[in-house]
């Protein structure tokens, strides 16, 4: 399978689960049940961005299935292939929105899902002095926890903030990887489509920080590959869907760096097979100079740390 | 004057071509007028005079008139003889050059003109041809390399050594049609023998024939003229320069070079630093010494030195026509002999400076390789003298110039690469970032599109227009010879000409840090296109065949694009022609050229004058070999895909 189609295949599979669900949220609680994700002034942050159109209700779910279904257009090109990445994007968010609007705490400990302008506004200053040199993404599942823990505290260590979806983030429980928005290390969810939520973080960067116009797409994107250091690691077998939103990530301008084969493209899409390398190489890709020298200590020690309470029993 | 407006995309060259009206001078245009309607046997390709019985012309039709030459030679004999003779014509121009090269390796020393600039790409070829370089003087070297470079015009026994460069898939090609080449001269002299009265008298041996020769030339002549000329002038490097004759200076000495040669060139433009002629240029009263460059010989020196590029082939009259040049200096191919009535019209001295292209009411002074730079010299002083002799009410410079960044060798083109590799997963100096953008689609492909140009079309119309067309849609275009000079004076070499390209394009181009048209150099330098392409296949482990690549000549015109169509076709990579070749007198021939010589070769040719719809017909070809390509490839990449069972899971889970 070329990797074009892939990633058509992928949007596709995104769209269905997206007009699935919202018809039985619909058939469940009406077209007039209230859509909304707590504690945002943003509405459903990339829908807005990318429309300027804020969603209120399930029946304007549907107007945003629209929008997606436009952004698939399978032409074996590029831009059509990061359109359609955008596409899976803006289903990822239809679908946890619907989470939100069935059930008041669709995620529970230690997953946080939707994150609030608050805490965006909190990591603004860092992010620009630098003091958060990246933002990494890891999603999937490593060959190990011990793997998992590695990578993760290796960002940890260089004051990355992480971001964990999917099985990963059992595997950096079970490394006792330290988490928390102070130590920089935040489970989002299970789910692929939670991912959306730290999209929905440089997004609204580029709406906040960046005072883009709603609506301004291109200005958006233009903003996040300039502005927002972040990129994605991919662990385990992908998905079409996955790929997908890999597509999405690179429409972003955040690479993604796998440790699967696949049809690498220098710079956005790059296999990986050593975890060792695996941060090295991510912050080579996304360009990310670590200020701080590494203080070799045997815990690790970064701006990371300094949130965490010492508790007796360490 | 309705007539004359159709002659190209320049205002400019309009505006030259009333001047010569004005002025009475008779251009290629007021020839091409009184040649009439050209005639139909020629251009058919069915008209044979290589025997004295003749000439004889067969009719194009089957059935219908003369259908048999004297001896009984077919109109397919016949078309296939004159298109191997063309192939034969071209390669002995490519390689006759590179034999000078060669020899002026071999006459290189330390403190001579002419030194080894690149001793790398000296000793890597030494290695390739196990010629021993441990502790040994780099010119006992570079001797010894010449030699049996110059060996290879005329060895006796075996077969050339550069096609070992070729993909494995390939040879074994070349080897199972018997094509492989042996000797440069000696593929020619055989063509001569069996396009003789009475010899070869069927048409795929003749192609055959042809594909051999045409093989001594890409993977022969021509690649050693590339090779030793980086060689002895320097391997290029990226550089910025201008284009059109709005680069003629109204108060400097103009020198318009013009040619081939690079031994010439390079010594003119050394001898046009040397303080003695610095000094008379301000004793003649003018500001400096303004070189521009034409045809091959100025994109050598537009590789190495940003020397400017006055204009292409079709140029050469109207730039004498601006009455601002002092010399036009030329050493052999593609020169008018026309410029010599028209510069006897100004001041301008037309010079030539090759025995091997004299030409009538020229200046010969001859330009002697023993004692170069004197002899460049003296070439020099007499542009430099004649400055007091411009006639300023003659003097029209049109302004019109555009920026151009030339200068890729390969080596400066996997530089650029290197740029976007990730040091923690690839090594440096490879053409991995290139096969992964084909592979993956970001770049549908590429074109190397290249040649002349032709009065039978709307001058460097085709080029641009194919350009244009292929980079918006995502198709990476290399370019060398004229049709390099005019992207460049289209603007299309410049960074700026990112905005026209696809967005996939647009995507490399700016990780790369380079413009979507490339500059690779002059028609010898077609060889570094054949090199590039290999050398992707090496690294996708497929033949040339099997990428999504083409070579396009839109406006050819000489018998050495005919030599060069052929070899990259026989190096597996499709050609697509807009000036249709003297072939259409033989069906059978032409069922050969655009259809049978696939199963032979894995490409052919594409025959179309119309641009717009040949560069359909090439992003139609280019979808057409990647879909085989990713077939193929598809079974090592499945990114550890979950099958479509589990895909139905995922999507229950999600919904
Ligand atoms: S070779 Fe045959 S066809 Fe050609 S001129 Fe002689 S007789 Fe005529
Ligand atoms: S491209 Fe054609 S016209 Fe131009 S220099 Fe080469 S052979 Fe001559």
């Amino acid at each position: 399978m070329n990797l074009f189609q892939t990633v058509y295949n992928g949007s596709n599979v995104a769209l269905n689960a997206a007009e699935g669900l919202l018809k039985q949220a619909i058939k469940e609680k009406g077209k007039d049940h209230n859509v909304a994700f707590p504690d945002t002034a943003y509405s459903l942050p990339i829908i807005y961005a990318a429309t300027g159109l804020k969603m209120a209700t399930l029946a304007d779910l549907e107007g945003a299935i629209g929008v997606v279904k436009s952004l698939i257009v399978e032409e074996p090109r590029l831009e059509p292939a990061l359109n359609a990445g955008l596409a899976t994007a803006v289903s990822a968010e239809i679908i946890e929105a619907i989470k939100y609007a069935l059930n008041d705490a669709p995620y529970e400990a230690p997953c946080v899902g939707h994150i609030s302008d608050a805490t965006i506004r909190a990591l603004g200053v860092p992010l620009v002095t630098g003091d958060i040199p990246g933002v990494a993404v890891v999603l999937g599942k490593c060959p190990d926890s011990e793997t998992a823990g590695k990578v993760i505290k290796d960002y940890q260590s260089k004051g990355l903030l992480t971001f964990l979806v999917g099985e990963v983030i059992d595997q950096a429980i079970e490394a006792n990887v330290k988490m928390g928005l102070e130590l920089r290390v935040i489970p989002l969810g299970y789910d692929v489509t939670s991912v959306i939520h730290v999209v929905s973080v440089a997004i609204r960067a580029s709406l906040i920080f960046g005072g883009v116009e709603p609506g301004n797409l291109e200005e958006h994107l233009a903003y996040t590959k300039k502005r927002v250091p972040a990129f994605v690691n991919a662990f385990g077998p992908l998905s079409e869907l996955v790929v997908s939103a890999g597509a999405g990530a690179i429409a972003l301008g955040f690479p993604v760096i796998t440790d699967q084969i696949v049809t690498e493209v220098p710079t956005l899409l790059l296999t990986q097979k050593d975890f060792d390398k695996i941060p090295a190489t991510s912050l080579e890709a996304r360009n990310i100079k670590i200020k701080v020298t590494e203080i070799d200590i045997p815990v690790g020690f970064a701006a990371a740390f300094e949130g965490e309470r010492v508790r007796k029993d360490n | 004057m309705s007539e004359e407006k159709m002659v190209s995309l320049n205002t400019i060259d309009d505006q030259l071509i009333k001047k010569a009206a004005d002025e009475g001078i008779e251009t290629m245009w007021d020839r091409k007028k009184a040649m009439k309607a050209p005639c139909g046997f020629g251009e058919k390709g069915v008209c044979c005079r290589i025997c004295g019985m003749g000439p004889c012309r067969v009719s194009p039709v089957a059935g219908k008139g003369a259908q048999k030459g004297i001896c009984g030679a077919t109109a397919d004999t016949i078309v296939a003889r004159n298109f191997a003779r063309m192939v034969a014509a071209g390669t002995a121009s490519h390689s006759d050059h590179a034999r000078d090269i060669a020899h002026v390796l071999h006459m290189a020393s330390r403190d001579g003109n002419y030194q080894v600039q690149d001793e790398k790409k000296l000793i890597a070829l030494a290695q390739e041809w196990e010629v021993p370089t441990e502790g040994r003087d780099i010119y006992d070297v570079a001797h010894e390399v010449a030699e049996i470079a110059l060996n290879e015009f005329g060895k006796p026994f075996g077969t050339l050594r550069f096609p070992d460069r070729a993909p494995a898939p390939r040879r074994k090609i070349w080897e199972e049609l018997n094509i492989m080449p042996r000797a440069i001269d000696r593929e020619i002299a055989t063509i001569m023998h069996s396009t003789h009265m009475g010899c070869t008298s069927d048409a795929e041996s003749l192609l055959r024939l042809s594909m051999r020769t045409s093989l001594a030339n890409g993977w022969g002549g021509s690649m050693l003229g590339t090779e030793l000329s980086d060689i002895v002038f320097g391997t290029s490097t990226p550089r910025m320069t201008e284009a059109n004759l709005g680069v003629l200076e109204e108060k400097q000495v103009n020198i318009l070079l013009h040619g081939h040669d690079p031994c010439l060139s390079e010594m003119i433009v050394a001898a046009a630093q040397d303080p003695e002629m610095i000094k008379l240029t301000e004793e003649v009263g003018a500001e400096g010494i303004n070189l521009a460059g034409m045809c091959c010989t100025g994109n050598e020196v537009t590789m190495r030195h940003g020397v400017k590029i006055a204009g292409t082939f079709y140029q050469q009259e109207l730039a004498v026509l601006t009455g601002a040049i002092e010399a036009v200096i030329v050493d052999v191919q593609c020169i008018f002999p026309s410029l010599a009535p028209i510069t006897d019209c100004y001041h301008t001295k037309f010079i030539t400076t090759s025995p091997k292209a004299k030409i009538t009411g020229a200046t010969h002074i001859e330009f002697n390789e023993e004692k170069a730079l004197e002899s460049a010299k003296v070439i020099v002083r007499e542009a430099i003298e004649n400055y007091k002799n411009r006639k300023q009410d003659k003097v029209f410079i049109p302004q019109s110039k555009a920026q151009a960044i030339t200068g890729y060798s390969n080596e400066a083109v996997i530089k650029q690469l290197d740029r976007v590799v990730n040091s923690n997963i690839d090594p440096q100096g490879t053409v991995k970032p290139l096969a992964d953008v084909i592979k993956a689609g970001v770049l549908r492909g590429a074109a190397g599109i290249v040649g002349c140009n032709n009065i039978k079309t709307k001058h460097e119309y085709s080029h641009i227009e194919i350009m244009k067309k292929l980079i918006a849609n995502d198709v990476i275009v290399v370019t060398t010879g004229c049709a390099a000079q005019a992207a460049a004076k289209a603007g299309l070499l410049s960074k700026d000409a990112i905005k026209l390209a696809g967005k996939g394009l647009q995507a490399v181009c700016e990780l790369v840090d380079i413009p979507p048209v490339i500059h690779l150099g002059s028609c010898v330098d077609n060889t570094r296109i054949i090199r590039l392409v290999s050398a992707v296949s090496e690294h996708l482990g497929v033949d040339n065949s099997d990428l999504p690549v083409v070579g396009v000549a839109p406006e050819w015109m000489s018998e050495k694009a005919v030599a060069i169509g052929t070899y990259v076709v026989s190096s597996g990579i499709d050609v697509f022609l807009g000036i249709t070749p003297p072939v259409t007198g033989s069906p059978e021939f032409v069922d050969l050229l655009t259809n049978k010589i696939e199963d032979m070769t894995g490409a052919k040719f594409f025959i179309d004058e119309n641009p717009l719809t040949l560069a359909d017909k090439i992003l139609e070809r280019i979808e057409e070999k990647r879909t085989k390509l990713e077939a193929r490839l598809a079974k090592e990449i499945d990114y550890g895909v979950i099958k479509p069972e589990e895909e139905v899971e995922e999507t229950k889970e999600l919904a």
